[in-house]
């Protein structure tokens, strides 16, 4: 049984569904594309499929391949039409079965995305006035106003688009190539360049979304949440409909979909030590879109310990800050010698931030980014931008590095990656930590407390007195920390532990995880 | 008696209602300065969270202030 075939013949769902069954999965998900009687406003009668079936289905098993890697499922398995199919039959089914629910929709969706980009397969509609096409491609070049939302008896003049000889529209970097400081040789060098963006959300978005229109060759994305619509006022890459699916892949079909061109990987993992010692190398530069100090100092060790790059953002509110890391030079440590613990100052769900404030800093990285690809000198070396955008206020503060820093190393980034210490214990653990004399600590603030009650008998503690005075807890006591995402009450963890109390751990993901897990 | 311009941001900012302000201090570091608006406004954060610029550039916050010093407090920030 191969992962990924062509069939000639009708799909029976049922038989392929049964070829996953599997003792260890507890979970099953499955994908059915259907014939629709309607395509771009015209009625559909039937259609054909072709592929070079040696070459399509390689590239749908590597699919395949990558989706069991990358969720850890146990199964999964794709198969495609081809030949002449009426309505309502099944062109494409995928399914993949799990020990869990969540990475069963998450690769299976995955799946469905990457064959939908990646696998040369034709579809020729019959329409039912008698006319046919092949989609996107004949059609599109004979008739370039049908899928733009214009009435072609107007008649304005259509821009010339430029199109290679199979009709497809290219990607066309004329307005950028004017440039001096660009031409046809840095338009080279963007092509070649490599760039890890660390975080798809609010600094995220405009990074990425100006970089693959740039034309930068291949675009790197760590990401592990899921979109929710509390992201969408800031991270103008995604749409409501996309709730719940993980933003790395979504970025990723967005940016393919923006520009062919740039080959595009998602990393749906934690942007931690560990994830950046095994994907940071393969890049020129890093760029930190993250939301919390412990990623956002993962990610200045890295580039200082690979000699890279990297072009740093965080916001807060009407404020954002920026720096340019460049190798020998200032990095993140030299601003902040002392590291700083997540939950010390509020990220964007605890103390809120305007839409366009991640936007314009996001913008002012990628632009950064583009100078470094470029060569061009940038201001930022050895300094920190201050950005007040409630008084449109810029401040520049030169950074010296630390005399002690010698070339390519900084004395205070450790010269390994170590794992941090296992401070977290998923949100499931709760019921257990109950039943087993963990006291559950709620380190939120009073207001959200009342607003959102705890899942479970607990003592209120806000973060800040906690940390004042960490020892007010018992040393030989079992201690579950909780608060509304899982930042501050792993700072909470550090703090204790630091403190002498061992058995201290964070609920991971926090209150909504609780949620989830119960829904 | 000296008159410094202090610069807020972020965190500070908020717990001080303010951007910015002119004042005449006693301070004679940027650590002792601090200690005198922690102690006006509340500030949550201590030095060992915090940066201190004086005049655009990075300072220890043992620095002395001198007159018409323009003193920065910067808190880190976490959002994207």
């Amino acid at each position: 049984m191969a992962a990924f075939e062509f069939s000639e013949q009708p799909l029976d769902s049922d038989a392929l569904r049964r070829s996953l069954t599997d003792p260890a999965a507890g979970g099953y998900a499955s994908f059915e594309g259907w014939v629709r009687d309607m395509n771009d406003g015209r009625a559909v009668a039937r259609l054909e499929y072709e592929a070079y079936a040696e070459l399509a289905a390689k590239e749908g098993e590597r699919i395949v391949a990558e989706a069991v890697r990358r969720f850890g499922v146990g199964r999964a398995r794709c198969v495609h039409r081809l030949g002449a199919l009426g309505l309502g039959e099944l062109a494409v089914w995928v399914g993949v079965a799990s020990a869990h629910r969540g990475e069963a929709f998450a690769a299976c969706r995955y799946i469905i995305d990457e064959v939908k980009h990646r696998v040369p397969i034709w579809k020729k509609e019959h329409y039912a006035d008698g006319d046919s096409g092949w989609v996107n491609c004949e059609r599109c070049a004979a008739d370039p106003v049908h899928d733009h939302g214009h009435d072609p008896s107007v008649g304005h003049a259509m821009p010339a688009v430029a199109r290679h000889p199979a009709g497809v529209v290219v990607p066309d970097y004329s307005r950028q190539m004017v440039l001096r400081e660009v031409g046809a040789q840095g338009q080279a060098r963007l092509r070649a360049a490599r760039v890890l963006v660390i975080g798809a959300g609010g600094l995220g978005a405009p990074v990425l979304s100006y970089l693959a229109g740039a034309g930068v060759g291949t675009l790197g994305i760590i990401d592990h949440d899921l979109l929710e619509p509390s992201n969408l006022h800031r991270q103008t890459l995604y749409s409501l409909a996309d709730c719940g699916q993980p933003k790395a892949l979504l970025a990723a079909a967005r940016l393919r979909a923006l520009n062919p061109e740039v080959d595009v990987r998602a990393y749906v993992e934690r942007a931690d030590a560990t994830t950046l010692a095994a994907v940071a190398a393969g890049y020129d530069v890093l760029v930190d879109c993250s939301d919390n100090f412990s990623t956002r100092f993962a990610v200045n060790d890295s580039a200082v310990r690979l000699g890279k790059s990297a072009v740093l953002a965080s916001v807060y509110q009407f404020e954002g800050q920026l720096q340019v890391l460049q190798p020998g030079g200032a990095c993140l440590r030299c601003a902040w010698p002392a590291a700083i613990a997540d939950g010390t100052v509020g990220n964007c769900a605890e103390s809120g931030v305007l839409g366009p404030v991640p936007g314009v800093l996001g913008s002012l990285q990628a632009l950064e980014v583009l100078k470094l690809l470029l060569g061009l000198a940038t201001p930022l070396a050895d300094a920190l931008l201050l950005v007040d955008l409630g008084s449109l206020e810029t401040r520049r503060i030169t950074l010296k590095r630390a005399a002690e820093c010698r070339a390519g190393s900084c004395v205070r980034v450790p010269a390994s990656a170590t794992a941090p210490a296992e401070l977290e214990l998923p949100a499931t653990a709760l019921a257990a930590g109950a039943a087993n004399g963990y006291t559950l600590i709620d380190v939120r603030e009073a207001n959200e407390r009342s607003a959102q009650p705890p899942p479970g008998p607990s003592r209120h503690i806000p973060l800040a007195q906690l940390l004042a005075d960490p020892r007010q807890l018992d040393a030989g006591g079992r201690y579950l920390l909780l608060c509304t995402r899982g930042q501050r009450s792993k700072a909470a963890a550090e703090a204790l532990r630091r403190a002498g109390i061992q058995d201290a751990w964070s609920v991971r993901g926090g209150i909504e995880a609780v949620l989830v897990a119960r829904a | 008696m000296s008159t410094v311009e202090v610069q807020y941001y972020a965190l500070l900012r908020e717990q001080a209602g303010r951007t910015h302000e002119r004042l005449e201090t006693r301070a004679a570091t940027a650590a002792a300065l601090y200690a005198e608006l922690r102690a006006r406004y509340a500030f949550t954060l201590g030095v060992a969270q915090l940066r201190v610029a004086i005049d655009g550039e990075f300072a220890e916050w043992d620095a002395v202030l001198r007159d018409g010093a323009r003193v920065v407090f910067i808190p880190p920030v976490a959002g994207g």
